[in-house]
């Protein structure tokens, strides 16, 4: 049975001592910078890639993994005990979470999640074992002309499922496109938009923008809307009734099902679940006017959702390399940093960094549930930190970071930079994920462009000639189509103003 | 006026600058043919596309009087972010990692609401104890915490 085989190689990679360390680590400093309001998984990834750098390969994927699920599990304990979610996946969180810690019931709320996530994840993580080996079979059957295909198709679903205009997000892909092609031509040599500077000519780092345009901005913006804090609510009891936790296991059913499936799609990802089985709980509910007043349901559900969904969104990642979502772009970052390109190979010709960060995403949710839940007292103190002093702070790690990468100043200067890009970026209402998708998946396609062009002698026909790369394309214009219908557009607003 | 100033056609208009530094930037660059593509091939490719967004982006703001218009910036806290990290870039080899330190939470402090000095030099205090204990003596990272000094 190889699906066994592989799991227990999985194992036995993520068991090492040192890498349940490196597990550990992550998930303390993600939960760590996660819970501090106002920072969602996305900076708190960015602003950490810096301390995986000197790691080798699996163990800093494994760490990445672990700082991801902290910060996803410290944006709940923000919403719940302080009604400030740091990312848009755990608004809905928000809702009923916060009305239950305002009733007494905030450690019940707590455990809920925490097991309900447990639960998704483990649900999430069974999902990639199987799906991942024949994704990988049927994924290198592909030619350059298909790949190119697919990218197509996973930035265009990945910006039509995100969140406001769909030109803007398109066109913030190209431009992030555009960086991506920043330094030296792999075919040729040549310097592109490097102006004689040496430290372009391997590309613009990919840590500095990320930081930048996430973390920096964030944090500008944060200073902007000047966070006052609504007291942080005291935690007793973390153990949920017999009541509630009758209430609470089939909404976890319910949400880890439409989380795992919602998860796979590009641009899908935990945002979507988590809105998906709010409604879907709120909708066949025998009581739906309790939701918003601290209903059980609707904080187990979402919960549920968006971790699995943050689990199964790996799925398209690591089998066909294509980043499905902002922090999906992350890791693949991390991956080319660690000279891993992303794609089919990486399970064939590393199958002990695949199989064991698989492991390894298991383990890291275990240990968020037996190490988190005692600590939560903890994790509340740090909440009533005053944000004036955590700014400054987190800048000065930003940029000790920064400088750390290559022991260059450069780097600093380059955060400073595409910090001031993000704010611009965020004034406009330009969204950063797409233009990160853009630049992580920007060379990889060039090349494939151009080695699709170069066999079929110059003829663009190629990509609606091959079966698979047409199907794809047909799939790309189908949405595109979509979006301009009238009436979906108008769902589709709809459902973004319940998030904002 | 306002229709100037909404998002969308502010937005719009940067793509369009974004395009058209990349053709002018790239103007050097070989096209090559379509069989084998030159370096300049897919970035002059990827500018046109973008700015011809840009231009839709534009006309539909122009056309639509709904748009959402930009939020007036507030120039402090961006400024002197920005401000606070180019100067720890600047001073971090030149002087060493306190000075540099010194000068960002100075800097970024002043950016933000609430300034109380005795606050912020506690800020710095215990800041620059766990730099020094984490970067310098727990990582062994090769910086200087003043230069020529330590």
């Amino acid at each position: 049975m190889d699906l066994l085989a592989n799991l227990s190689l999985g194992l036995s990679v993520a068991f090492t001592f040192q890498n349940l360390l490196y597990a550990f680590v992550g998930c303390m400093v993600g939960t760590l910078i996660g819970v501090l309001p106002g920072i969602g998984p996305v900076a708190t990834i960015a602003m950490l890639l810096p301390i995986t750098f000197h790691l080798p390969p699996t163990a800093a994927l494994i760490m990445l993994a672990g700082i991801y699920y902290g910060a996803a599990y410290g944006g709940s304990t923000t919403s719940i005990l302080v009604n400030l979610p740091g990312e848009a996946s755990s608004v809905v969180t928000c809702l009923d979470g916060y009305q239950m810690a305002r009733q007494g019931r905030a450690g019940a709320a707590l455990s809920i999640s925490a097991v309900g996530s447990f639960f998704a994840g483990t649900v999430g993580t069974i999902i990639i074992v199987i799906f991942a080996e024949p994704l990988t079979r049927m994924a290198q059957k592909f030619g350059p002309a298909d790949y190119c295909s697919l990218m197509a198709l996973g930035l265009v679903a990945a910006v039509v499922l995100a969140s406001g205009s769909v030109v803007k997000a398109i066109a913030m892909v190209f431009l992030g496109l555009l960086f991506g092609l920043v330094g030296t031509d792999v075919n040729t040599g040549a310097q592109r938009f490097t102006f004689d500077v040496p430290e372009l000519s391997d590309g613009i780092d990919f840590a500095p923008i990320a930081m930048g345009l996430f973390g920096i901005a964030e944090i500008v913006v944060n200073l902007e809307r000047h966070l006052t804090r609504s007291g942080a609510i005291k935690v007793t009891s973390l153990w949920p009734t017999r009541e509630e936790a009758r209430r609470a296991w089939p909404a976890i059913l319910r949400g880890t099902a439409i989380g795992s499936i919602l998860g796979v799609l590009p641009g899908g990802g935990p945002t979507l679940g988590a809105f998906s089985a709010y409604t879907l709980e709120k909708r066949i509910s025998r009581t739906p006017e309790i939701f918003g007043k601290g209903a059980v349901e609707g904080v187990a559900a979402p919960e549920a959702a968006n971790n699995a969904a943050s689990q199964t969104s790996f799925i398209p990642m690591l089998t066909l390399g294509i980043p499905s979502n902002a922090v999906m772009a992350l890791m693949v970052g991390a991956m080319i940093i660690q000279g891993i390109q992303p794609g089919p190979e990486v399970m064939t010709k590393k199958p002990d960094l695949f199989w064991g960060m698989i492991a390894s995403m298991w383990v890291g949710n275990l240990m968020l549930v037996i190490i988190n839940l005692p600590m939560i007292g903890m994790w509340v103190k740090l909440l009533t930190v005053p944000y004036r002093f955590l700014a400054p702070a987190i800048l000065l790690f930003c940029c000790i970071g920064a400088y750390s990468l290559q022991n260059s100043t450069f780097h600093v200067m380059q955060v400073a930079a595409f910090g001031v890009l993000g704010y611009i970026f965020a004034r406009l209402g330009c969204e950063g994920a797409p233009f990160l998708l853009g630049l992580v998946l920007g060379p990889q396609m060039e090349e494939y462009f151009r080695r699709a062009m170069l066999l079929s002698r110059g003829d663009p026909s190629v990509f609606i000639q091959r079966p698979i790369s047409l199907g794809l394309l047909i799939a790309t214009a189908v949405l595109l189509v979509l979006m301009a219908l009238p009436s979906i557009k108008k769902a589709r607003q709809e459902a973004f103003q319940e998030e904002g | 006026m306002s229709r100037l100033l909404s998002k969308d056609f502010l937005s719009g208009v940067m793509f369009i600058v974004f395009g058209l530094a990349a053709l002018w930037f790239g103007r050097n660059l070989q096209m090559g043919t379509t069989v084998r593509m030159g370096p300049g091939y897919v970035p002059h490719m990827l500018a046109y596309i973008m700015m011809g967004l840009g231009a839709i982006i534009v006309v539909m703001a122009l056309l639509t009087s709904t748009g959402e218009r930009t939020e007036a910036p507030k120039w402090k806290p961006i400024t002197m972010v920005t401000i606070g990290i180019v100067c720890f870039a600047l001073l971090f080899e030149r002087a060493g990692l306190l000075p540099a330190l010194v000068a960002l939470i100075l800097i970024t402090s002043l950016g933000g609401e609430e300034f109380k000095l005795t606050e912020v030099i506690a800020n710095m205090v215990v800041l620059a104890i766990m730099c020094i204990v984490v970067f310098k003596l727990g990582l062994q990272m090769n910086i200087s915490v003043i230069r020529g000094v330590w």
